[in-house]
């Protein structure tokens, strides 16, 4: 920790990345690394004790609610706690801009656009409506509000130590790596998911600042966490190899499964926009709707960790139960983060996943195929549908890996995941955030170079170095004033300032040859050239630039009555075009 | 709020316990006379233990004559004593779950940690002390366990390893015999699904887990009840069943002074503290907590784990505890905290027992005893 401040100095952007000083700065970005993870595990330490307490305190828990004396006054509980959770959840979201919680998406948006810098504010608020959502029982889960409360705890610090972009992205992953491998146990799925979902490219240079944060939240996550290993599994039988084909037709249809869990909760989304109530009464709304149910089946209430345990149990839910809590289940995580509470989708998908599993291994084994390996099922359907939700194979196997030690167990959930995520990438897309984000506007489908392009605007590269004319200026003035600009097209702006249209110097010295010399303007001929708009991404002007031949396209402000903001010339778009390939191709396949 | 309050309660009980230390003191005469000291304790094998390193020499150093008055536990009597205002024991050795339960009832007096002796080497007592020991109105002077003992001649050729054996009728065939209540029982039921012991009680707390465990007890065969702790040493001996649960101390008399052929099995042991508790009410509370004092010492502490093998309260007293005194035998290796027997030992959730016992006895009772008509405890 000596060489802190040097090497914080050294993370210049400008500097070089080879040789000796590049070494330092690396190191310094794997310190760095080291120090998030520290700060995002503690975080998250903090989160999860904090939602134990208080589902123990307002009797969500089993263990509270047991504990309880009064069943009267449970059952009154069961349904305002929610309420009320919803009523605060609500408020929290009206001093976000965006007026919603922030979520791992927002996070994937950040680091694939090369944006960066997560607003601290609204990362403090989207923890706080995560824990008490989460506190007060809503059917969400835990590891979103982790990811992104980690994701923000790195960007913060790149931003206070004025890291470039590149650096900004690597710190974001180390808090996302570290929040996981703390709440899971399990680096090496942090590190994994880090660079799967929020990277999502295998650089050196950012591999190892992300597993000294994973590391050090996994140190951390040993010597605090006592308990909380997501679960632990004895002794296991070794299917017989006809049951790896049933554990592929297992992922095929958890991807139905997860894209119907997808669907649900965007579908509730849509939905609740239409409903005549003021959106920050929402979540509370789906709180009581959500307390009512759970009074008839407690299973749905808050991330369901005993339903996961129990799930994994042969005996323990019959066949009908097991379809009806996984329908209320999927019904009420869908409710609750359609409706507003804050909260991720990953634990509902585990509870839902390992219920959908155990159905099939239930009805295996009541058709008298299935030995002892109940609890290869419900592991196989708890991945097959978590995986296309969070768009994370990988990470879904190593969870699996990490936390049950097993290597037969994670064989048979590859074997679910081999169909399970392309099925559901095929029908639905790659993951839940990325078809938030694309219906937010930015579609990461066709790869991240695309995405950042489309998300780069072109107002930097706006230029009033231009020639404009009024279109009642002469032919010959015009070609004065080109003359003496060196340029060899003019834009044509009336008196209100409008755009009208654009002409070229060889058409005007065409005219001024046939003896037109003393026409207006307006009267040259012209070749319909495209505008671009303020908002204009690089992506757009590329493309543009495909149908135009000349030095420049006009920038004109459709919302302001065509008004004439200036050019981008022809040079700086491709200029740009180079740059943000270039910084790309440095971020991903930089080695230090 | 509740932290000043406690802090204030602390304050006044150490001002109170100060006064009485010197009033007991002044009066030490007065009860040299001959009023005894009633302690409410479990009888059996562990009172004479108890009687040996612990009543006797009180005696020996203070002149108060102890006497011992058996129970098996519970507070309905102690509930009922406060209530008429005659209390006829002075310290009642009990559960921690259920000092806690009783504590939680107002039946019994508070208990200031100061009245404990430091350690031989000077540490203070609230640090010697293992974690939870010390509680508002009780003090754990040992740990014992819950653990299920084997006839070692019921099952040729294999013996049981695990605590899921003990539901198990198939490999290792034979009656059995339960304590007649839900604690212990249900976390053994649990457990032989292959759930981790961290989640044993919040999966406890559903109606499913519950009624999964209930399942699991209600397919055993020809099994009995006991209650009197005596009575699983006795049943193994007759021969009337081949596993039954009970205290590891009892067991550890009937092998090592009994030459029974049975054999502990340590796996799902069920930890519990063993506290001193003073009613409320009670006629000599100033001896007894100079009794509480005595008898916590690093010192009396050892000498009752070399008797008996409960795990000591204190860290300094388990460095001490060697070879029993008659027969010799390394009573390390006995006590339920050895490293070796505790490898996969659960604590009893006694906060999780004190608030919900009513209702988990209710659910007990109508799953498992209704059904059969009446229990086969002696």
């Amino acid at each position: 920790m000596a060489g802190e401040p040097e090497t914080t100095r050294a993370h210049d952007p400008k500097h070089p990345t080879q040789g000796a000083r590049g070494m330092v700065r690396f190191l310094g970005l794997v310190v760095l690394g080291a120090l998030i993870g520290g700060l995002a595990a503690l975080a998250a330490v903090g989160f999860v004790s904090a939602v134990l307490w208080l589902n123990d305190v307002l009797l969500i828990s089993p263990r509270g609610r047991m504990m309880f004396a009064h069943p009267e006054a449970l059952a009154i509980a069961t349904v305002l706690v929610p309420t009320l959770g919803g009523l605060v959840v609500g408020q929290l979201h009206r001093a976000i801009r965006e007026r919603r919680p922030h979520t791992p998406a927002d996070v994937i948006a950040a680091v694939q656009t090369r944006r960066g810098r997560l607003p601290a504010r609204a990362g403090v608020l989207s923890a706080l409506s995560g824990l008490v959502s989460l506190g007060a029982g809503a059917s969400v889960g835990q590891y979103g509000p982790l990811v992104h409360l980690g994701a923000s705890l790195g960007s913060v610090g790149a931003k206070l130590l004025r890291l470039g972009r590149s650096d900004d992205n690597v710190a974001i992953a180390c808090g996302v790596a570290a929040a996981i491998a703390t709440a899971f146990h399990a680096p090496l799925a942090g590190i994994v998911f880090a660079h799967e979902v929020v990277l999502r490219h295998y650089a050196l240079r950012a591999f190892a600042p992300v597993a000294a944060a994973a590391i050090v939240g996994h140190v951390i996550a040993t010597n605090v966490l006592s308990s909380g290993a997501l679960f632990h599994v004895t002794d296991t039988a070794v299917p017989r190899p006809w049951e790896f084909a049933a554990f592929i037709v297992i992922g095929g249809l958890g991807a139905l499964v997860a894209g119907a869990y997808m669907h649900a909760i965007l579908a509730v989304g849509r939905w609740a926009g239409r409903l005549p109530v003021v959106p920050s009464l929402r979540p509370a709304l789906a709180g009581a709707a959500l307390g009512l149910v759970a009074l008839w089946v407690p299973d749905i209430l808050g991330m369901g960790q005993e339903t996961l345990r129990f799930a994994t149990i042969e005996g323990a839910f019959g066949s009908l139960e097991l379809i009806i809590v996984m329908v209320l289940k999927l019904a009420a995580t869908a409710l609750c983060i359609g409706m507003g509470f804050g909260g991720g989708v990953f634990s509902p998908a585990l509870v839902i996943g390992t219920l959908f599993g155990a159905l099939c291994g239930t009805l295996i084994g009541d058709a008298g195929l299935a030995g002892d390996t109940f609890v290869f099922y419900a592991v196989c359907g708890m991945v097959a549908v978590t995986a296309p939700v969070i768009g994370a194979p990988l990470t879904s196997l190593l969870i699996v890996f990490e936390l049950t030690g097993s290597y037969v167990l994670t064989t048979a959930a590859l074997a679910s995941v081999t169909l399970a995520s392309p099925i559901a990438a095929q029908l639905f897309g790659r993951s839940l955030f990325d078809i938030q984000l694309a219906r937010r506007g930015l579609d990461l489908s066709a790869g991240r170079g695309r995405a950042l392009l489309q998300s780069a605007r072109l107002k930097h590269l706006l230029s009033q170095d231009c020639v404009t004319l009024n279109p009642h200026d002469s032919v010959d003035d015009a070609v004065t004033a080109l003359g003496n600009g060196g340029h060899g097209e003019a834009y044509l702006v009336d008196d209100k300032g409008r755009y009208r249209s654009s002409v070229t110097l060889a058409d005007l010295e065409v005219m001024r040859g046939r003896g037109q010399g003393q026409r207006q303007v307006r009267d040259c001929p012209r070749t319909p050239r495209p505008v671009l708009g303020p908002e204009a991404s690089v992506w757009d002007a590329m493309h543009q630039l495909q149908d135009v031949t000349g030095e420049a396209i006009a920038v004109v402000d459709d919302k302001a009555g065509d008004a004439f903001l200036g050019v981008v010339y022809e040079a700086s778009i491709a200029r740009a075009y180079l740059q943000y390939s270039e910084e790309l191709r440095r971020e991903e396949h930089g080695t230090g | 709020m509740a932290r000043v309050d406690h802090i204030m309660r602390r304050a006044c009980t150490g001002a109170l316990l100060g006064l009485t230390i010197l009033l007991a003191h002044s009066a030490h005469g007065d009860e040299a006379t001959g009023e005894p000291l009633t302690v409410l304790s479990w009888g059996g094998a562990y009172e004479r233990a108890q009687q040996r390193a612990l009543f006797d020499p009180f005696t020996e150093a203070t002149g108060i004559p102890v006497e011992v008055q058996q129970y098996d536990g519970g507070i309905v009597e102690l509930r009922q004593a406060v209530a008429e205002g005659d209390v006829a024991w002075d310290l009642i050795d009990m559960t921690r779950s259920q000092a806690k339960a009783a504590c939680a009832e107002n039946l019994l007096a508070p208990l200031s940690p100061e009245l404990l002796a430091p350690a031989p080497d000077g540490t203070p007592a609230a640090r010697d002390f293992i974690a939870g020991a010390l509680n508002r109105c009780s003090i754990t002077h040992s740990v014992f366990a819950t653990v299920v003992a084997y006839r070692r001649d019921a099952f040729p050729g294999r013996r049981p390893t695990e605590i899921a054996d003990l539901f198990d009728q198939e490999r290792f065939p034979g009656p059995r015999a339960l304590q007649r209540t839900p604690a212990v029982n249900l976390e053994w039921a649990l457990l032989s699904y292959g759930v981790p012991r961290e989640e044993i009680y919040r999966l406890l707390s559903t109606r499913r887990g519950l009624s999964l465990a209930f399942k699991r007890i209600d397919s055993l065969e020809n099994l009995h009840w006991w209650e009197a702790g005596d009575a699983p040493v006795r049943l193994l001996a007759e021969g009337e069943v081949v596993m039954a649960s009970g205290y590891n101390g009892r067991f550890f008399d009937a092998m090592i002074n009994r030459d029974l052929p049975i054999e502990i099995l340590w796996d799902g042991q069920v930890q519990e503290h063993e506290t001193w508790a003073l009613p409320r009410g009670a006629a000599h509370p100033d001896a007894a907590r100079e009794f509480i004092r005595f008898a916590t010492s690093s010192e009396r502490q050892a000498a009752l784990a070399r008797l008996i093998p409960y795990g000591p309260s204190r860290r300094s007293a388990t460095l001490q505890v060697t070879t029993h005194p008659d027969s010799g035998v390394d009573m390390r290796l006995h006590i339920p905290t050895h490293p070796l027997n505790a490898e996969r030992a659960i604590t009893k959730d006694d906060d999780w027992y004190a608030r919900s016992h009513t209702r988990i006895n209710d659910y007990f009772r109508d799953a498992l005893l209704d059904e059969r008509g009446n229990s086969d405890s002696p």
